[in-house]
C-alpha cells in the first residue's frame, strides 16, 4: 500500500516517466517484434508447407493402422492419403512405365494443383482433383501414349478417362528420386485396378495439417509404434532450398528481435541511471530524517517492481497493437492471413520486463541504499556514479539471459556478445584516452574554452557510458543493415530470372546429338550436357567407409549410388577451392570433389577413392576440391572425373535449360522426337520459392525499420540522460561570462566527439559480430565492410551533434539563474 | 541531550590526511538553543553532521539523547534520528517529486504516524502555507520552500533540531521572516536547537554561541536573554 502511494507520488511528480517509457518500450519491442516475427514466420511456414501439401507427412511402405488416423482426427488434425507406385499405363497404341499417384478427396491439405486443359498450354491453379474413374496425365505422357484429352487409358484392370494435363502437384518436390511421368488418380480407383498387391513396391504417404502443438502431440503419440520403415517429413526434409531461406530469415528475425531487446535494455539502463542520480538527494534527506537502508531498499525496489508490472501490461497491449498494425500494413505483400496471436508474446513481454528491471534498472537503484545521509550537508558525497563496469557486467548478464531465452541459439548470442564485449573493452581504453588528451588540450588553451574542456574531462565516466550505449545502438543497426543486404543479394543471386526451369535426364549417348539439335533449333540456352554414370563410393585410402572414424555412412549421399560425371573444363559456376584442374590431355585417374562432401568424408588432395560402378571397381585420386551452388538449378555433381576415366562405363546425360512459360508447347515436339528422355518441369517450384523470398524480404525490411526507431529512441534517452549535469555546468559557465556561442560550440563539439567515437567503436563491434554471425550462424561467407569505418563515425558525429543540440537547446536558452536556483 | 568528548574528524585528501575537527568537547542541554559559528572551512558543518549522527567520528565519543552514537551502526542511528531529530538545510532539500504536504508527511510516515496527513497540513498552516499544500517545490519561491522545510522539521515533534545555515540561500527580508518563524516554533515546541550559521544576528538569538576556528572550539559564550 505504502509502495503504491509512493509510486503514485513519484509518478505525479514526473520522476518515473522516463523509466516507465523505457520499460514499456522494451516490452513493446519484444512482444511486438517477437509476436510479429512469430506470426509472420508461422504464416510463411504455413505458406511453404504447400511444398509438402501438408504440415507434416508420415511415409510408410504399407498402410498404417486405422487407429493412428483416428488419433490424428481426435487431435483435430486434417488428414489426406497419397499412394504412390510405379506401373505400366496402357493406351490403344502404346504403353509407358509411369509413376502413379493416387490421392484422397482431402488432398492437398496445403497448396494447389497446377493443371492445363490441353498438354503444354497455359496452366492454372486448382483445388480440384481427379474424380473416380478419371486420370490426369503429365503433359509428356500425351505424346508418349499418343492420347489426347477425352481418350481413355488403362491402369491394370481399370479404364480411366484422361480429363486434364497435370503440370505439378504441390508436393512433387525437386529431387530426382521416384521421378517418372506422373499419372494422378483418385485413391478409390487403386483397389479396382488390382495393380497394388502384397509385396508391391508402394509408398504410402499420410498428410496432416493443424496446430503446431497438435502435430507435435500426434508425432509423440506414435513414437512407440513406428519402426525404421516409417518416416516423418516436415518442410526441412523435402525442400532444402526453401527451408534454408526460411531458416536464415527466421534467424534474422530472431536476431533483429534480440537486438531490439538489447536496445531497449540500454534504454532502461540509461533511464534507471538518471532516475537513481536524481534520487540521491532525496534518499540522503530521507536517511537524515531517519529512514534505514532496508527501508530505502524496500521502497525503491518495490517501486521498480510495481513499475515493471505496469510496464509489462502496457507494453504487451502496445505490442499487440503494433503486431496488428504491421500485419495490416503488409497484408497485401505477404498474401496470406496472419495466424492468430499466441501467448508467447505475453510471456516474452513479461519476462523481458522483469529481466530488464533486474539486469538494467536494479543496479543503479540498489546503489541508493548506500547513499550517505551526510550528503544532505555535503553534496559532493556519493556523486561518483555507478561504475561503468558494474552496469556493463549486469547488463551483459541480463542481455545474455534474454537473448539466449529468446533465440535459443548459443552461437548467435555468443556472436553478438563478443561484439558487445569488444565495444566495452575498446571503450574503456579509447574513450578514457580521448578524454585524457582533451584534458591536456585544456591546459594549453585559455578562458572559457578551457573550462568547457575540463568539464568534458570531468564528465569522462558519464561520457564513456554514453559512448558505449550509443555504440551498441549503432552496432546493432550496422549489423542488421549489412545482414539484410547480404541476405537479399544472396537470395537474388540464388534465383535469377533465367534460372533453368526444366531438367532433361536419362539422355542415352546416341540421343545426345538429337537433344543438342533440338535445343539449337529452338535457340534454347542450356547449361551444357553432362554425362552421368551411377556408382557407389566404397573405400577411401583403402579403408571401408564404416571403418573411418567420424564418417557417418548413413548420412546424405555417402551410402548410396551417386551420380558421377566428367568434364574437360571446370564448370562455369563452380569454384576451385584447392588443388589444380587437370590438363586437357590428362591420362591419370583423377577426380575433383565438392567441398562439403570432402569435409564430410574427411577427404583431402591426394586421397584415393574406390568406387563400384555396375559391379566393377574403379580407383581415382583426388586432385582438386570445388565449391558449387546447389541452388543454381543447374546439373551439379559431388564428383567430377577427368575425361576418359569413366568412358568405358554405361552412361546417360543430363542438362537443364530455361524456357519461357509461353514457349512450353515446343516440349511436345521434343518428347515425340526422343520419347525415352525424362523431362522434369521445375517452373512451379521456382515460382513458389520466389514468392516465399519476396514475402520474407518484405518482412525483414519492416522489422529493420522497427529496430531503427528503437535505436533512435535509445539515442534520445541517452542524450536526455546527460541533460542534468550539462544544464548545471553550462549555467555556471554562462554565469562566469561564457557567451551562448561558446557554450553552443562546446556542446556541439562534445556531442560530435561522442558520436564519432561511438561510430568507430560500433564499426569494430559490428565487424566482429558480423564475422561470427555470418560464419557460425547463417552459413554465409564472411565479408568485411570498409565503408562502415568511414560512414559510422561521420554519420555518428553529425547525428549525435544535431540531436544533442536539439535536446540541449534548454542548456543554452534557459536563464542561468533559473537553472542554478533549481539545484 | 548531546555530549561530545574529544571528537576529531580527519579525511584523506589525495595522499595527505586533513584534520577538519580536532579533539573537541561539547555538551548541550535539553531545550538549549546553540549557534555554531566560525569562518568558512572552520568545521561547523562537520561538527553538525557528527552530532546528528550523519557521519562517523575519527576519534572521540558522542552521545545523542542518551545513546552512545559510536556503538550504533548507520541504521540504528537512522532509527534514533527518526525518533528524536529534525533538520533544516541551507538548500531546503525538499524532495522535488513530492508536494508540499507530502514533503512534510515524509518524516511522520517514516515514524509510522497514522495521522501524517492531518498533522502535516496543520504544520503547513502554521507556517502560512495552508493554500499551497498541493504545490511542488518547483512551484514555490525560496522562502516558501524553506517554510515547508520548517514545517517538515517541526511536524515530527523532534527533541533536537539541527539547522545548517537555514537562511543562507535567502535574501535578507525573507531570511529574517524565516528566522522569526524558526525561533517562534522552536520556543513553542521546546526543541533543543543546534544551528550552524555565520550570521552574527542569527547567532545572537541563541542561548549560546560556540565559535570554531581551524577545527577547534575557540569560544563558548552564553548569552543571557534573547538578543535581536
Amino acid at each position: 500500500m505504502q509502495h503504491l502511494r509512493w509510486l503514485m507520488r513519484e509518478w505525479r511528480g514526473g520522476e518515473l516517466a522516463l523509466l516507465l517509457v523505457s520499460l514499456v518500450l522494451a516490452v513493446t519491442i519484444v512482444s511486438g517484434i517477437a509476436g510479429f516475427a512469430d506470426r509472420l514466420q508461422r504464416g510463411i511456414v504455413g505458406e511453404s508447407n504447400k511444398f509438402l501439401a501438408a504440415d507434416l507427412v508420415l511415409q510408410s511402405p504399407r498402410e498404417v493402422p486405422q487407429d493412428w488416423l483416428a488419433s490424428a482426427a481426435q487431435l483435430d488434425l486434417e488428414t489426406a492419403r497419397v499412394v504412390e507406385f510405379r506401373s505400366m499405363i496402357a493406351a490403344q497404341e502404346s504403353m509407358q512405365l509411369a509413376s502413379v499417384k493416387a490421392v484422397s478427396d482431402q488432398y492437398p491439405l496445403k497448396g494447389m494443383l497446377r493443371i492445363s486443359d490441353q498438354p503444354f498450354t497455359l496452366s492454372y491453379e486448382t483445388r480440384a482433383k481427379p474424380a473416380v474413374g478419371e486420370a490426369w496425365l503429365d503433359a509428356r505422357l500425351f505424346p508418349l501414349l499418343k492420347v489426347g484429352i477425352g481418350d481413355s487409358v488403362r491402369l491394370g484392370d481399370r479404364q480411366l478417362l484422361v480429363s486434364k494435363a497435370l503440370v505439378s502437384e504441390p508436393d512433387r518436390g525437386s529431387t530426382f528420386a521416384g521421378m517418372g511421368p506422373r499419372v494422378l488418380i483418385n485413391t478409390a480407383d487403386v483397389a479396382a485396378s488390382g495393380v497394388v498387391r502384397a509385396g508391391s513396391l508402394v509408398d504410402y504417404r499420410y498428410l496432416f495439417a493443424g496446430e503446431d502443438a497438435s502435430l507435435t502431440a500426434f508425432q509423440n503419440s506414435l513414437a512407440g509404434s513406428l519402426d525404421a520403415s516409417h518416416q516423418w517429413q516436415r518442410l526441412k526434409d523435402s525442400q532444402p532450398q526453401i527451408s534454408q531461406t526460411l531458416e536464415r530469415a527466421e534467424r534474422f528475425l530472431l536476431l533483429a528481435g534480440s537486438f531490439g531487446v538489447a536496445l531497449a535494455g540500454v534504454a532502461v539502463a540509461l533511464a534507471a541511471r538518471r532516475y537513481s542520480q536524481r534520487h540521491l538527494d532525496a534518499v540522503a534527506v530521507m536517511k537524515a530524517f531517519g529512514a534505514t537502508s532496508g527501508r530505502i531498499l524496500r521502497l525503491y525496489v518495490g517501486n521498480i517492481l510495481l513499475l515493471a508490472v505496469g510496464a509489462a501490461i502496457a507494453g504487451w497491449a502496445l505490442g499487440m497493437a503494433l503486431q496488428s498494425a504491421l500485419f495490416t500494413l503488409i497484408q497485401d505483400l505477404v498474401g496470406f492471413r496472419a495466424p492468430a496471436a499466441s501467448w508467447a508474446p505475453i510471456i516474452a513481454g513479461s519476462v523481458t520486463a522483469f529481466i530488464c528491471v533486474f539486469a538494467f534498472a536494479l543496479p543503479p537503484v540498489l546503489r541508493l541504499r548506500d547513499v550517505a545521509p551526510l550528503r544532505v550537508l555535503r553534496r559532493d558525497i556519493g556523486n561518483e556514479g555507478l561504475s561503468v563496469m558494474v552496469s556493463a557486467v549486469s547488463g551483459i548478464v541480463g542481455l545474455s539471459v534474454l537473448m539466449l531465452w529468446y533465440t535459443q541459439s548459443l552461437e548467435l548470442v555468443a556472436a553478438v556478445l563478443l561484439g558487445v564485449v569488444a565495444i566495452l573493452g575498446l571503450a574503456g581504453v579509447l574513450v578514457l584516452r580521448v578524454f585524457s588528451s582533451i584534458r591536456r588540450l585544456a591546459s594549453r588553451v585559455g578562458g572559457v574554452t578551457r573550462l568547457a574542456l575540463s568539464a568534458m574531462y570531468r564528465r569522462r565516466h558519464a561520457n564513456a557510458f554514453q559512448v558505449v550505449s550509443l555504440a551498441l545502438a549503432m552496432m546493432v543497426l550496422l549489423c542488421l543493415i549489412a545482414m539484410r543486404s547480404s541476405l537479399l543479394s544472396d537470395w537474388q543471386v540464388q534465383l535469377p530470372a533465367d534460372t533453368p526451369n526444366h531438367f532433361l535426364i536419362n539422355i542415352a549417348p546416341d540421343e545426345v546429338p538429337a537433344v543438342k539439335a533440338w535445343l539449337d533449333e529452338h535457340d534454347v540456352e542450356f547449361a551444357g550436357l553432362y554425362p552421368m554414370v551411377r556408382g557407389r563410393l566404397v573405400k577411401i585410402d583403402g579403408r571401408e567407409l564404416a571403418e573411418i572414424p567420424n564418417v557417418d555412412e548413413n548420412r546424405g549421399s555417402v551410402n548410396r549410388e551417386i551420380n558421377l560425371s566428367w568434364s574437360e573444363n571446370l564448370p562455369s559456376d563452380n569454384g576451385l577451392v584447392e588443388g589444380q584442374w587437370w590438363a586437357a590431355d590428362e591420362t591419370r585417374n583423377l577426380v575433383s570433389i565438392e567441398q562439403e562432401f570432402a569435409d564430410r568424408l574427411k577427404v583431402s588432395i591426394g586421397s584415393k577413392l574406390e568406387f563400384l560402378i555396375g559391379g566393377l571397381p574403379l580407383t581415382a585420386e583426388v586432385s582438386s576440391i570445388r565449391s558449387l551452388r546447389w541452388d543454381s538449378m543447374r546439373p551439379n555433381f559431388y564428383l567430377l572425373f577427368a575425361p576418359g576415366v569413366l568412358a568405358d562405363y554405361p552412361s546417360s546425360s543430363i542438362t537443364s535449360f530455361y524456357l519461357e512459360p509461353g514457349n512450353k508447347v515446343i516440349l511436345n515436339e521434343l518428347l515425340t522426337r526422343i520419347p525415352t528422355v525424362t523431362l522434369i518441369e521445375m517452373d512451379a517450384v521456382i515460382a513458389q520459392a520466389r514468392s516465399v523470398i519476396a514475402q520474407v524480404s518484405a518482412a525483414l525490411e519492416l522489422v529493420l525499420l522497427l529496430i531503427l526507431s528503437a535505436a533512435l529512441l535509445v539515442g534520445a534517452a541517452n542524450i536526455q540522460s546527460s541533460l542534468d549535469s550539462r544544464l548545471h555546468e553550462n549555467a555556471v559557465l554562462r554565469t562566469l561570462g561564457a557567451s551562448r556561442q561558446v557554450i553552443a560550440r562546446g556542446l556541439v563539439a562534445e556531442f560530435a566527439l561522442i558520436g564519432a567515437v561511438s561510430g568507430l567503436l560500433a564499426s569494430a563491434g559490428a565487424e566482429l559480430s558480423l564475422y561470427l554471425l555470418q560464419t557460425l550462424v547463417l552459413d554465409m561467407t564472411a565479408s568485411w565492410h570498409p565503408l562502415f569505418w568511414v560512414l559510422a563515425p561521420v554519420s555518428g558525429a553529425v547525428l549525435v551533434a544535431l540531436s544533442g543540440w536539439w535536446f540541449c537547446r534548454a542548456v543554452v536558452t534557459t536563464p542561468p539563474l533559473y537553472v542554478l536556483r533549481q539545484l | 541531550m548531546i555530549r561530545a568528548k574529544q571528537v576529531s574528524k580527519r579525511v584523506r585528501v589525495a595522499d595527505a590526511e586533513l584534520s577538519i575537527l580536532k579533539g573537541s568537547d561539547l555538551e548541550i542541554k535539553s531545550g538549549e538553543s546553540v549557534a555554531i559559528i566560525g569562518p568558512s572551512g572552520s568545521g561547523k558543518s562537520t561538527l553538525l553532521g557528527l552530532l546528528a549522527g550523519l557521519d562517523d567520528v575519527s576519534d572521540g565519543d558522542i552521545w545523542l539523547c542518551g545513546e552512545h552514537l559510536n556503538a550504533l551502526d548507520e541504521d540504528q542511528r537512522a532509527e534514533l534520528r527518526a525518533r528524536h531529530v529534525g533538520f533544516v538545510f541551507q538548500s531546503f532539500q525538499l524532495l522535488p517529486g513530492l508536494t508540499a504536504l507530502e514533503n512534510v508527511m515524509m518524516p511522520l510516515e517514516l515514524r509510522g504516524d497514522k495521522k501524517a496527513a492531518s498533522t502535516a497540513a496543520e504544520f503547513l498552516e502554521r507556517v502560512g502555507l495552508a493554500h499551497r499544500l498541493d504545490h511542488y517545490p518547483r512551484q514555490l519561491s525560496g522562502g516558501e520552500q524553506q517554510r515547508v522545510a520548517l514545517a517538515r522539521a517541526f511536524a515530527a515533534k523532534p527533541s533536537i533540531l539541527f539547522a545548517d545555515e537555514p537562511t543562507g540561500n535567502l535574501d535578507a527580508a525573507t531570511g529574517t521572516s524565516i528566522n522569526d518563524l524558526l525561533f517562534t516554533m522552536n520556543r513553542e515546541s521546546g526543541t533543543t536547537l543546534v544551528l550552524v550559521t555565520h550570521e552574527p544576528n542569527l547567532a545572537k538569538r541563541c542561548d549560546r554561541r560556540i565559535t570554531l576556528a581551524a577545527g577547534e572550539i575557540v569560544g563558548d559564550d552564553r548569552i543571557n536573554g534573547t538578543a535581536d
